[in-house]
Order: structure tokens, then C-alpha cells, then sequence
């Protein structure tokens, strides 16, 4: 435990690069994840280039990205498109939202909000973090190997993913089987952490925090971490037989008799099922979809009850529709495979789980909306960020019912529709949310503030350009354009939504634009920044009960909590906000 | 029915009407969801702002949300679910047209990156084939040929084109060699997984030819104003896969623009001319295949049912192809 780390001074990498220290570490994932998101968009911004015009040399970067991605005009290659494509979807899943998300802000605040000094098992927690890391680098360095990074997308089906990057490569280092090996050690990190998260949450919250005590955040956490801990095994088990398939020729996903260019794969034995990755693979990546929305509606939900100074409206409906989400969210899977063969009864079952799982999504944004009735509430940076995850979610998620009805699916499935649909989800909706929760907790971290203009400056041009991005997905894939084209053009109803298309594009470019002020102000607020004390927001919950930023083993003396996390704005009290950590004696 | 206002593309199957009425109930509602929440959110922020409302109302925490949005949002849903999406469902996956309709059953085999139409000729009997006997280019599916198996005698494989009568069921078997494509029809409304390894059947039923769907889909288009520089050559790119729907002066119905027929069209001071799609009835591939994915493209040609049964009495069945028909660019 943490506790043998406080007699002694611990020299500088032991207390910044390999650290056991739960906060340490959650900095260490926020960085990390920033960049990998960051590096994960810009792979989009050039794909954008393409879509938007078809067959033109990219500008500026196109002559640096080497003989796999472009040609010698600095053209996207198509290979190099799905290549990008493949690299911006798990790195964005896998490397950018998740590790923020749960290894990030979990590690940073959960700890904080029970009260505890670190997490259960801060060795553990280390591991993780350079598992994950590792899984990163391991990741990144497929663009160097020959033949580039995989490029079978981040679902990686076989038969395709099993023989892709094998012409022309090394046996062993190349794109998809270097993809394979990272998954493998990401989702090794996630188990790891997860583990943690959950005997930490059920073990280390201080005394008087009962379940319906913790704040909503750490319910999310804790029901993120179950669908963690139960849907990455199948898919690490699906990732070691994709390899096998790869290296050793096994034929766990082959089927016999393929043909590939004229050529008889009869290194294969063959009889192997294609659909039983998919199913492998689902099963893991839905409950995955909740793993990336989970804790932003937690974060949203914190920010929420501070700036709206009220409770949160159905707090206990909003635990128990997320711990329904997290078990429905295993029995949707199939959704996601309509189109595969399925017949009535199957399709019948999935698409009435889907339309049940809807449900509890709706309870918890219609709670989060009741929330603001006769709020007073504090326009802060955090909380326009977090006002904006609402309408945004409501858009990803109500874009899911034509979707999850098997006969609408028909026409709009692998169209941008989904792109559409599930971007306003994870970008317009948690992406949105993380940053808030960077704009609120940033104060606890470094102990300053992040400037409030340069986070309006952030905010507006972010929250129209998401919009301008993937709005015009809707209209282009309900046309018919497929998903994951290297050139739309090709078919006529392409041409037709060109202009949509552009309009997408240059909406990602203003995108990237509008993340200068963000980055700036991370990094002169973090040194420069006005100094506040340990709870600026004149918050509740028990975080902000410790220093900012906190130190060794969080609080300087082990808090009490009294009551529940949001008690704003009681009646007759001194104060509009009433601590957890505060007995009544002093605050009535 | 006010589809087109939800930019799908015209529908021109029996079974087709009924998704796009399931499209458009669902965005009407979701629409209807969204206006009522967007308004109530947006009522909320400027009622109750720190300035209009200094001291927020204290509410305890065990008070529960109405019900009145999951409640309607339960009933609408069964009713989509019940009433719309489970039927079209049944008869997309679940009866496929049986002898008495006598349904045209054709095998489709995907394979990076082209469609293999396979007809089984008169017999109607398909003959095998076999993985060891692809060739690509005179027998992508490997068929073996008439004297090993008298039924592939007579069958007839086209690439990239896909030949239909209207009025007529259409059963296909669906199945890849390589990887995993999608059979997908944006017109007609069809959409499924060619898996290797796995026939998959489907089926549907044009209510309309190519004629009428490029009647339906043609469009007056402006002119540039100059013959020649950017915005002419933009055009002719723009158009490449349009035809002519009436005849201008030299130019035929039916032709793509070139920058000659522009000068042409210019010199007889044609300002607009009507286009449509070239071949109105694509056939995309939706699922990630290979580098070549974003051109896996087919042609339905949907006829009138004499003009099929013409077609079917003089195609060349010693040909594998009729490539020369298929006119990519
Ligand atoms: C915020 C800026 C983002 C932009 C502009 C963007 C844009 C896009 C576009 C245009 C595609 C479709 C490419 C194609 O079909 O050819 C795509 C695919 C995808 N995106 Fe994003 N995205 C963004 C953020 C995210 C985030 C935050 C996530 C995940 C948490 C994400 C996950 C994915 C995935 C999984 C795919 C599918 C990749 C594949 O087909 O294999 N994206 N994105
Ligand atoms: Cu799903
Ligand atoms: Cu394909």
C-alpha cells in the first residue's frame, strides 16, 4: 500500500515517471490520452482532405507521410485512407477517450471523492498506466514497420484483417499484426485497472459514505469498470486467435475455400467461422460504447449540480438507470450485425433489447434536463461544456433508434449515418464533456484556474464546428454514400452531397483550429494561472475537501462524509452548498 | 409520403416504401422529442441564470423524474418495433418467394472488387464450382464446366452488371470468395453481407426499370457560362457518370458531357440541359474489403420483363462477360 511511500522523499523519477501515486498517474493518462486524441484527429483532418477533394495532393503535410499513406504527388493513397481510418478509430476508442475517461479522470478524482489516500492496489495502477503506454507505442510504431499500419478498420473482420498486410512484409512486424499485439496489451491495461477501480470503490470509501452517498461520477466509474472487467476478455481471446490465424495459418476465422486474387489460400486448413469474430468482437465493443459515455454523463453530471446549485434531480434513478444500461448493454451486441444473415427471431430479440436499452438513456438526460428547473444557474466554462453535452447526446442517441430497427438499418447501415450517430455520442457528446471536466478539475490539480476567456474562445468555435462536422454525416449517409469510401465521388449520389461533405471537412479543420486556445491555456493556466484555494467552486463533493493540489495521500486529516454529494442551496442554511465532509453542527 | 425531403434516394422496390416510412415516422418523432427538450432546455437557461434567479430551489434528492417522457417514448417505440420494423423485417429475412411466383434465382459471389453475377441459364440448375479452377479473368467463380457437370452448361456469369426484369421476384444467393463485402442497393432498398464461406439468400422486386428510375432522378442542370477553364472542367468531372436525357442539338439522349459538347451546347446557346445517372441503379459495396473498396461497383439493369427475356435469348452464353458493357468511368 501507499502508506510505506510518506516517511521518505522519493527522488524524481519515482515520484513523476514511475509513480504509484493515483494522481501522478491520472496526469500521466490525461497527458498521454490528450496527445493520443489529438494525434488520432489529426489523422482525421487529413483523411478529410481526400473526401473533400477527391484525388488532390494533400497541403502542407502531404510530401512528409511517407510511401505507404500518400503517392508521389502527395496524394492519399487508398490504402493509406484505410490505414488512417483503422488508426483513427482504435486510437481514438482505444488510446484517446477510454484512458482519459476512466484512467485519466477515474484514477485523478474517484479516489478523491471516497475519500481515500490512493487507489487499492497502487502498484497495480502503475502497471496499468505503462501497459498502456506500452500498448501506445507499440500501437504508433506500425506506421513505420513495411507496409504501414493496419488498414482492415478498428473492427478488424477477418477473413480480411487475417490476410491483410501479409504481401510484401515482415512475417511478424507488420500493421495488423502489430495492431493485434497492442490491443492486446491495451485491453491487458484496462483489466488491470479496472480491477482496481472496483475494490477501491467498494473498499476504501471513508466512513459515512454509504453506495447512495458516492457521487454520481463514481457510480459511472464503478459501472464502467463491471463492463470493463466482463467484455475485454472475450475480445483478448478473439485478439490471440486473430494472431494465431495470422502467424501460425490456424483457421479460427477462415472459412474454407477462399480464393484471394485467383490465388487458393490452402495454407489454411479452413472451416473456420468469419461471423464468430464479429460476434467475439461486438460483445466486447458495445458494452465499449457505454465504457466511452459512461463517465462523461458522470462528469456532466458533477458539473451539473455545481452550476445548477440544486441537487440533481433523481439522483437514485440516475444510479439505477446507469447500473440497468451497464447489464443491458451486454444483450444488444448483435445490433451491430443485422445484416449478417440473421433471421426474424434473432433480429426481433436484438432490436427489442436495443429499443429497451434505450429507455434508461433517455431517464438519465431527462433527469439531467429536469436538473436546470429552478436551478440558479453559473454559466462557468465547465458548465457551458457540460450544458452543450446535452442537446449533442440527444442527437447521438435518438440517430441510434432508426438504426437499432432492423428495417431502417437496412438502408443506413455502414453508411455515414452511423459515422454521424455515433460521433455525436462520442465526440459532440464525451469529448465535450471530458473538456469540462478538464476546465472543472484542472483548479484540484495544479491549485489554479484555467482562464475563463481563452475558454470561451475554446468553447463556441468547438461547439459550432463539432455541429458543422457532423451534422451533414445525416443528410450524406441517409443519400446512400457508404462508410469508409476513399473516394464518395465515385457514385453519383456521392456527388450529389459533395458539398455536405466539404462543409464536414473544413468544420474538422476549424476544429483543430479551435483547440490553440485550449492548449494554450492548459499550459499557461498550469503555471501561470490565477492561484485559487481547495474548493473554488464551492463545491460538495469530498475532493474538494483536500488541498489543491492535494498532496501525498490526499487530505490532511481522513474526512467524514455527513450526507449525500449534492446538497446545494438548503433551506435556512449559511451557505448555498453544504460539504460532505462538514457536520451539520457547522452548517445550519 | 415526403421522403425525398429526407434525402433518401428514390425508391424503386415493393418492399422499400415501408423502410422509408419507418425512416420517416422515426425522425419525425425523434425531431418531435428534440424540439420539445431543445425548447424546455433552452426555456431553463435563461428562466433560471444566476442573474434571473439568484436562490436555487432546494429539492431532496429522492425526488423522481416524470415519467411522462419514458412513457411516450416506450409506447412509440413498441409501436415502431411491433407495428413497422418486425414485419418488413419477416419478409426481407424470413419468407423468401416461393416456386409458385416463380422467382428469377441468381447466385452472387463478391470477390475483391467485383460483383460475379451467376445465372443458371435455362436449366435452371446452377453448376459447381470449384476454388481450385478460378481464373480471373476468363472464370471468376471457378465453374466447372459442361462436361464434368451438364448443369454449368448453360450458365452464364456477368461481371458488374446485374440483369432483372421488373414485376418479378428475385432470389439471390449470396456468398463471397475472399473477404467480407455487403450486397448493398441504395434503390432497392437491399443491403447484406456477402460472408465467405456462407450463402446467404435474399430477395426483392423492382417496381421500376432503369428508364423510369432515371426519369425519376433527372434534374435540369445550369450550364457553365464558359465552355472552357475551371468551372467547365469541373463540370464535365462533376457529371461524368450523367447522361443526356433529351437531345440537344448533335448531342444524343444518352450521352456524358465532354468539353466538346460543351462548346457545342455553347455554341447553340444552350444554357441548361436535363441529366440523370448513367446507370441510375448502383450496386456499392458497404463493407471494408481492401484498398479497393471505395470502387467495388456494380450495375443493376432492371428491363421490362419482355425486354429481359430478350436479353436472356441473345446474350452469348459461351461468354463469360460482358465487360464491354460495363462502362465504368
Ligand atoms: C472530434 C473529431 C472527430 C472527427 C472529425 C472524426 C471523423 C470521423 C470520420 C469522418 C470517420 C469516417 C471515416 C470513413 O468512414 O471513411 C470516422 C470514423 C471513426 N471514428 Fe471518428 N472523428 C472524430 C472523433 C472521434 C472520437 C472521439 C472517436 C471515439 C471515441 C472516434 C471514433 C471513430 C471510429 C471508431 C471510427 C470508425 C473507424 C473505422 O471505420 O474503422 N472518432 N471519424
Ligand atoms: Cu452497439
Ligand atoms: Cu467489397
Amino acid at each position: 500500500m501507499s502508506s510505506d511511500h510518506h516517511a521518505h522523499n522519493p527522488g524524481f523519477i519515482s515520484k513523476y515517471v514511475f509513480s504509484v501515486d493515483h494522481k501522478v498517474i491520472g496526469v500521466q493518462y490525461t497527458i498521454t490520452s490528450l496527445l493520443f486524441l489529438f494525434f488520432g484527429f489529426t489523422l482525421m483532418m487529413i483523411m478529410r482532405w481526400q473526401l473533400a477533394y477527391p484525388g488532390e495532393s494533400i497541403p502542407l503535410v502531404g510530401g512528409w507521410l511517407g510511401q505507404y499513406l500518400v503517392d508521389n504527388n502527395g496524394v492519399l493513397l487508398p490504402e493509406g485512407y484505410n490505414a488512417l481510418g483503422a488508426m483513427h478509430g482504435t486510437i481514438m476508442v482505444f488510446l484517446g477517450v477510454v484512458p482519459l475517461a476512466v484512467g485519466g479522470f477515474g484514477n485523478y478524482v474517484m479516489p478523491l471523492q471516497i475519500g481515500a489516500p490512493d487507489m487499492a492496489f497502487p502498484k497495480l495502477n502503475m502497471a496499468s498506466y505503462w501497459v498502456y503506454f506500452l500498448g501506445g507505442v507499440t500501437m504508433l510504431s506500425s506506421f513505420f514497420v513495411p507496409g504501414g499500419a493496419a488498414n482492415s478498420g478498428w473492427t478488424a473482420y477477418p477473413p480480411l484483417s487475417d490476410i491483410a498486410n501479409t504481401v510484401g512484409t515482415h512475417p511478424f512486424w507488420n500493421g495488423q499484426t502489430i495492431w493485434l499485439l497492442a490491443m492486446v496489451l491495451l485491453i491487458t491495461s484496462s483489466l488491470l485497472g479496472s480491477v482496481n477501480f472496483i475494490v477501491t470503490i467498494v473498499h476504501l470509501r471513508v466512513k459515512g459514505l454509504t453506495m447512495f452517498r458516492l457521487p454520481f461520477f463514481v457510480w459511472a466509474q464503478f459501472v464502467t469498470s463491471f463492463l470493463l472487467l466482463l467484455a475485454f476478455p472475450p475480445l483478448e481471446a478473439a485478439g490471440v486467435l486473430q494472431l494465431m490465424d495470422r502467424v501460425f495459418d490456424t483457421s479460427f476465422f477462415i472459412p474454407s475455400g477462399l480464393v484471394v486474387s485467383g490465388v487458393v489460400q490452402d495454407q489454411y486448413s479452413g472451416g473456420g467461422s468469419p461471423l464468430l469474430w464479429q460476434h467475439l468482437f461486438w460483445f466486447l465493443a458495445h458494452p465499449e460504447v457505454y465504457v466511452l459515455i459512461l463517465p462523461a454523463i458522470g462528469i456532466v453530471g458533477e458539473i451539473i449540480a455545481n452550476n445548477t446549485r440544486r441537487p440533481l434531480w433523481g439522483y437514485k434513478t440516475l444510479v439505477y438507470s446507469v447500473i440497468f444500461l451497464g447489464f443491458m448493454s451486454f444483450v444488444v451486441w448483435a445490433h451491430h450485425m443485422f445484416l449478417t444473415g440473421m433471421g426474424t427471431k434473432m433480429s426481433t430479440f436484438f432490436q427489442t433489447t436495443t429499443m429497451i436499452i434505450s429507455i434508461p438513456s433517455v431517464v438519465i438526460l431527462t433527469a439531467m434536463l429536469l436538473s436546470l428547473w429552478q436551478a440558479s444557474i453559473r454559466f462557468t466554462v465547465p458548465m457551458l461544456f457540460a450544458l452543450s453535452f446535452l442537446p449533442m447526446f440527444a442527437i447521438g442517441g435518438l440517430t441510434g433508434l432508426p438504426l437499432g430497427l432492423s428495417a431502417a438499418d437496412i438502408q443506413l447501415h455502414d453508411t455515414y449515418y452511423v459515422i454521424g450517430h455515433f460521433h455525436y455520442v462520442v465526440a459532440p457528446g464525451t469529448i465535450m464533456a471530458l473538456l469540462g471536466g478538464i476546465y472543472f478539475w484542472f483548479p484540484k490539480v495544479t491549485g489554479r484556474k484555467m482562464s475563463t476567456m481563452l475558454g470561451h474562445l475554446h468553447f463556441w468555435p468547438s461547439f459550432i464546428f463539432m455541429n458543422t462536422i457532423f451534422f451533414p454525416m445525416f443528410m450524406v449517409g441517409l443519400a446512400g454514400v457508404s462508410r469508409r469510401l476513399w473516394d464518395q465521388t465515385e457514385y453519383v449520389q456521392g456527388v450529389d452531397v459533395q458539398s455536405w461533405v466539404r462543409m464536414s471537412s473544413w468544420g474538422a479543420w476549424g476544429l483543430g483550429l479551435a483547440q490553440l486556445p485550449f492548449i494554450i491555456n492548459f499550459f499557461y493556466s498550469a503555471f501561470a494561472g490565477k492561484k485559487v484555494g481547495a474548493n473554488p467552486w464551492n463545491a460538495t463533493t469530498l475532493e474538494w475537501a483536500a488541498p489543491s493540489p492535494p498532496p501525498h495521500g490526499n487530505f490532511a486529516e481522513v474526512p467524514v462524509a455527513y450526507r449525500g454529494p449534492y446538497e446545494y442551496s438548503v433551506p435556512d442554511a449559511k451557505e448555498d452548498f453544504h460539504p460532505q465532509h462538514v457536520p451539520d453542527s457547522q452548517v445550519v | 409520403m415526403i421522403a425525398s425531403s429526407f434525402w433518401l434516394p428514390p425508391d424503386i422496390s415493393t418492399h422499400g416504401s415501408t423502410i422509408d416510412l419507418i425512416i420517416e415516422y422515426v425522425h419525425w418523432f425523434m425531431a418531435a422529442l428534440f424540439v420539445v427538450w431543445g425548447a424546455y432546455f433552452l426555456y431553463c437557461l435563461v428562466r433560471f441564470r444566476e442573474g434571473a434567479n439568484p436562490q436555487a430551489t432546494y429539492r431532496d434528492t429522492k425526488a423522481k423524474p416524470s415519467k411522462v417522457a419514458e412513457v411516450v417514448v416506450i409506447i412509440v417505440e413498441a409501436i415502431l418495433l411491433v407495428g413497422f420494423s418486425i414485419p418488413v423485417w419477416a419478409y426481407y429475412r424470413s419468407e423468401p418467394p416461393g416456386a409458385d411466383k416463380n422467382p428469377l434465382v441468381v447466385r452472387v459471389v463478391a470477390q475483391q472488387f467485383a460483383w460475379n453475377i451467376h445465372y443458371p441459364g435455362p436449366d435452371g440448375k446452377f453448376g459447381k464450382s470449384k476454388p481450385e479452377l478460378v481464373d480471373e479473368s476468363l472464370n471468376p467463380i471457378g465453374l466447372v464446366d459442361g462436361e464434368e457437370d451438364a448443369n454449368a452448361a448453360d450458365d452464364y456469369v456477368s461481371v458488374n452488371i446485374f440483369h432483372m426484369p421488373k414485376d418479378r421476384d428475385v432470389l439471390v444467393r449470396l456468398s463471397s470468395k475472399d473477404v467480407i463485402h455487403s450486397f448493398a442497393v441504395p434503390l432497392l432498398r437491399v443491403k447484406q453481407d456477402a460472408i465467405p464461406g456462407m450463402e446467404i439468400p435474399i430477395w426483392f422486386k423492382a417496381e421500376k426499370t432503369n428508364e423510369d428510375a432515371q426519369e425519376i432522378m433527372k434534374r435540369s442542370f445550369d450550364l457553365p457560362a464558359s465552355p472552357e477553364g475551371d468551372d467547365a472542367e469541373t463540370f464535365v468531372k462533376e457529371n461524368r457518370l450523367r447522361v443526356t436525357m433529351a437531345k440537344y442539338g448533335s448531342i444524343e439522349t444518352g450521352s456524358t458531357i465532354s468539353m466538346e459538347d460543351l462548346k457545342t451546347l455553347s455554341d447553340a446557346n444552350v444554357t441548361s440541359i436535363e441529366m440523370a445517372p448513367g446507370y441510375p441503379v448502383n450496386i456499392q459495396c458497404a463493407q471494408l474489403c481492401g484498398l479497393g473498396h471505395y470502387r467495388m461497383k456494380g450495375q443493376m439493369k432492371i428491363y421490362e420483363p419482355a425486354d429481359y427475356e430478350e436479353w436472356v435469348s441473345t446474350r452469348d452464353d459461351d461468354e463469360f462477360f460482358d465487360e464491354d458493357e460495363f462502362d465504368d468511368e
